[in-house]
Order: C-alpha cells, then sequence, then structure tokens
C-alpha cells in the first residue's frame, strides 16, 4: 500500500537527505519548504501524512497544523522539531497532531510513526464510511 | 456526525455503566434484594422476642431479665450493621455522582464553551482587520505631515497584542471542546511515554528536574487511542514539571495487571491544597497566575481518559507533591 507523503521544511539539506531516504526505501515522498507551500499541495492532493516542521518562517507549524486540520481533517500529522519546545509540543499534541519526534529524528523512528499515523487514518476513513 | 456502526458506545448521560451494578460492585452487592430475608429478620426478630420477654414476665421475673438483655443486644448488632451497610453505601453513591457529575459537567462547558469561541472568533478577527488597517492609514497621515503619532501606533500595537491573546484562547477553547471519536491501535505505551518524557526533559534539565522512567520493557501492548494518550502523558508531566521547583524530582510508571493498565505521573512538587483537590479537574481553574495557566489541561485529561473509558485520580499532600493516575482497560 501507497503512502501518501508530505514532508514540510524550511531546512533543504534536511528534505533532500529525507526524499532520498524514502526514495531507496521505494516510497516517494513529496516537499514543500513553507507552510504556505504545504497548503497550496495539500489543495491538490490527498495527503495520507504530513510531516510538519515546527519551527518555520513565515507561517509557523502550528498555524499550518491548525489550517491542515481544519482543511483534510483525515490527514495525520506528525510534528518535527529540533528545539524541544514544551509549550509548541503540548499546544501541537493539543491541536490534534498524530506524534512528536525531535530532530535529530532516527530514520527507522519517523518510517514507524509514519505507518502508524497511515494505519490510523485509514482506520478512521473506515469508521467515517461507516457511519456515514 | 453519525456514529460508526461497528461500535456502540454507551449513552453519553452515562458513560460509566449501569450506577446500579457500579453500586453493588462498589458496595460487594448489598442491596435490597439479595439480603430481603436478613432485612425481614431485622425487623422482625426483636418484636417476637420482646413479646416473648412480655409473656415470660408473667412466668418468672429473672427468666424475662435475661431474654430482655439478649433482645437488647441483637437488637443493637443489627441495627449497627445496618447502620454500616447503609453508610457504605451512601459513600459509594456519592462517589459515583461525583465521576458521573464531573463527567456530564466537562461535557455541558464543553459545548458552552466552544458556541462562545465560536461567537467571539468573528468579531476578534474583524478587530484585528480594523486595527490593522488604521495602522495602515495612520501610516500614510504620517508621510504627509510632521506630527507625531507614535502614541497611537503604541495603542494599536497594544490592541493587536490583546486581539492576539484572545484569539489563543478561543482556540483553546475550541480544542479543548473537539470531539474526539477514539481510534483504536495497538500501542506501545512504554514507547509513547518515552517519547513525551524526551519533549519534557530539556525543559527539565533548565530547571534541574530529574524526569525518573520506571518503564518494565515487559509491558503489553494496549488497544487504545494513541494521540489521546499523547495529550495525556504530556499535560500530567508538564503539570509536573510547573510544580516542582528547582532540582525537584518526577517520577513516570507504567504497569499493568489482567484487567488495566496504570500509568502514574508523580512529582515532589508543591502538592495540591485539600481545599482545591476538588476543583482540579473543573475546566477554568488555575493557580497558576494569568496568561500562564488556562486550567483547561486536567479538564481536557479527564474527559480524554473518560472517552478512552479509562479513570484518573490524584494523590497529594500538600508540600509534598502529587500523584496522577490513569488507569486504562485492557479491552474496551
Ligand atoms: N502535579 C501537580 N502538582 C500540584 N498541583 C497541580 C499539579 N497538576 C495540576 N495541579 C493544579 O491543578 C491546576 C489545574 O491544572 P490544569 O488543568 O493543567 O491547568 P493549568 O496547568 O493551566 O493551571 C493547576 O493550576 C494546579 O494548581
Ligand atoms: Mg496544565
Amino acid at each position: 500500500m501507497d503512502i501518501n507523503i508530505l514532508l514540510v521544511d524550511d531546512e533543504a539539506d534536511f528534505v533532500e537527505t529525507m526524499v532520498k531516504r524514502f526514495g531507496i526505501r521505494k516510497m516517494p515522498i513529496d516537499s514543500a519548504k513553507s507552510g504556505q507551500e504545504a497548503l497550496t499541495s495539500l489543495a491538490a492532493k490527498d495527503y495520507d501524512v504530513i510531516i510538519l516542521d515546527v519551527r518555520m518562517p513565515g507561517m509557523d507549524g502550528l498555524e499550518t497544523l491548525k489550517l491542515i486540520r481544519a482543511r483534510a481533517p483525515l490527514t495525520e500529522v506528525i510534528m518535527l522539531t529540533g528545539h524541544a519546545s514544551l509549550e509548541a509540543g503540548m499546544q501541537g499534541m493539543n491541536m490534534g497532531a498524530y506524534d512528536y519526534v525531535l530532530k535529530p529524528a532516527d530514520f527507522d523512528d519517523l518510517l514507524d510513526k509514519v505507518r502508524k499515523a497511515f494505519e490510523r487514518k485509514q482506520l478512521n476513513a473506515k469508521a467515517r464510511k461507516q457511519g456515514a | 456526525m453519525p456514529r460508526p456502526a461497528n461500535r456502540a458506545p454507551e449513552p453519553a448521560s452515562d458513560p460509566h455503566g449501569d450506577p446500579k451494578g457500579i453500586l453493588a460492585r462498589a458496595t460487594g452487592a448489598r442491596l435490597w434484594k439479595d439480603h430481603s430475608l436478613l432485612l425481614w429478620a431485622h425487623f422482625l426478630v426483636p418484636p417476637v422476642l420482646a413479646a416473648l420477654v412480655v409473656a415470660a414476665t408473667f412466668a418468672t421475673p429473672i427468666l424475662a431479665g435475661i431474654l430482655a438483655a439478649i433482645v437488647l443486644g441483637i437488637a443493637a448488632v443489627s441495627a449497627r450493621g445496618l447502620l454500616s451497610r447503609l453508610s457504605q453505601t451512601e459513600e459509594a453513591r456519592l462517589a459515583l455522582n461525583t465521576q458521573l457529575i464531573q463527567s456530564q459537567k466537562l461535557a455541558a462547558i464543553g459545548e458552552l464553551s466552544a458556541g462562545i469561541a465560536h461567537e467571539i472568533n468573528n468579531p476578534i478577527a474583524i478587530i484585528a482587520q480594523e486595527a490593522e488597517w488604521a495602522a495602515h492609514l495612520i501610516g500614510e497621515a504620517e508621510k504627509g505631515c510632521s506630527a507625531d503619532f507614535a502614541e497611537v501606533k503604541d495603542s494599536l500595537r497594544e490592541v493587536r497584542a490583546q486581539v492576539d491573546r484572545c484569539k489563543n484562547i478561543t482556540h483553546k477553547l475550541l480544542d479543548f471542546a473537539r470531539k474526539r471519536e477514539p481510534v483504536l491501535q495497538d500501542v506501545d505505551v512504554v514507547r509513547i511515554i518515552e517519547d513525551m518524557a524526551r519533549l519534557v526533559d530539556k525543559e527539565a534539565s533548565y530547571k534541574n528536574v530529574t524526569l525518573v522512567r520506571s518503564l518494565p520493557q515487559d509491558l503489553p501492548k494496549l488497544r487504545t487511542d494513541a494521540p489521546l494518550l499523547r495529550q495525556v502523558v504530556l499535560n500530567l508531566m508538564t503539570n509536573a514539571l510547573h510544580a516542582v521547583d528547582t532540582g525537584g524530582r518526577i517520577e513516570v510508571s507504567a504497569l499493568a495487571d489482567d484487567e488495566a493498565l496504570e500509568i502514574c505521573i508523580k512529582d515532589n512538587g508543591c502538592g495540591i491544597a485539600p481545599e482545591n483537590i476538588d476543583k482540579i479537574f473543573n475546566p477554568f481553574f488555575t493557580t497558576k497566575p494569568p496568561g500562564q495557566g488556562t486550567g483547561l489541561g486536567l479538564s481536557m485529561c479527564h474527559t480524554l481518559v473518560d472517552g478512552m473509558k479509562g479513570k484518573i485520580s490524584v494523590a497529594s499532600k500538600p508540600g509534598q507533591g502529587a500523584a496522577f493516575t490513569v488507569r486504562l482497560p485492557r479491552r474496551v
């Protein structure tokens, strides 16, 4: 089963490495450099999991998370941060993020979380279909 | 939104199951039905014996005396038994009531606050826009003349700052009231705790606080809603971190029995005053200065744990810290 993944981070090096590493596992992922760009991508494609950096110039991660949750409630979001900010972490979780990963992210850990987030999205979609 | 058909949750008014059943479990089933014989005996034996005493008075006063003593004894014993049963039942009823009331209160307040937040969001957005527009106009006016608008601009900045604060509150309220239909997955609780603890670690180290994990590596997986559990754990750990002084200690532990999995977050901080312990799960109850606490953390935890069909409880001695325990059923 293919997972539609979008990585949102302003750090070009990090994005490049991640795209490569997912690619090696035959899991192509899309990327966006900002919250604004992420929302544009989201309007064009139905993503299963979005990996979202908390600290970005312009629209920050939490603001972006809020808009993602409003526009695509089924899409699961994993927050990513280099600076462990407890307050931001709590806000993110309270705003409906699926999980949190600290940078430097352990790739296998991240992959595992992406899979779990995807599983949840599918369960959620199934429950909604049955409820509708 | 209609509920999913494959899950049939109990009616919202009664999230803890049949109250009579809980009462019976809590008191060890001492209800009228199971004990009608005993109660009949309790009411009938003393008058029968008393009648015997009267009859015996006519025969011999000594026999009457002995019988009277026996009657009094039996009546006293049975009255005591009845009393203790009654008070046990009463206690169980009270405990049950507080739980139900708390859940219903939270649901009602959640709805109310979502309504208010929703209504207030629009005017707040308009105020923000207008303030921005006014700032723009002043900027334009400034270009053409030599007058100093610094104070007006300052005041507009303040308007913006306060509007942002309001927005923050309404958003927290909306999050608080957001209905979360749990999605069940196999969850590695140890890992969730460890992940959330790592988020707290850095901030804890600034305060020189140690966050101790006592987590068995063979803890069974739990079928529950992962992000909800993360939220609960993170909120409880954050509260503990706020409660402890520099150099304090927080301990997170977990254990499982056949029925449930228990997570305990214990700190050696300021503890909770006895007069507050009944209030801490209420929305908006906070002892933190304005701007630092919203008082929504614990009430949200309560609602989330309810949703996971679990229980959250607290034990605290003021000055000696607090321990929050979340008990989640292994089969839901
Ligand atoms: N671990 C703890 N130790 C002492 N007091 C606590 C602890 N956790 C919560 N409290 C008390 O409960 C109140 C409500 O907590 P909460 O609902 O999380 O809101 P907030 O953290 O915004 O104040 C706190 O203001 C505090 O007085
Ligand atoms: Mg709190």
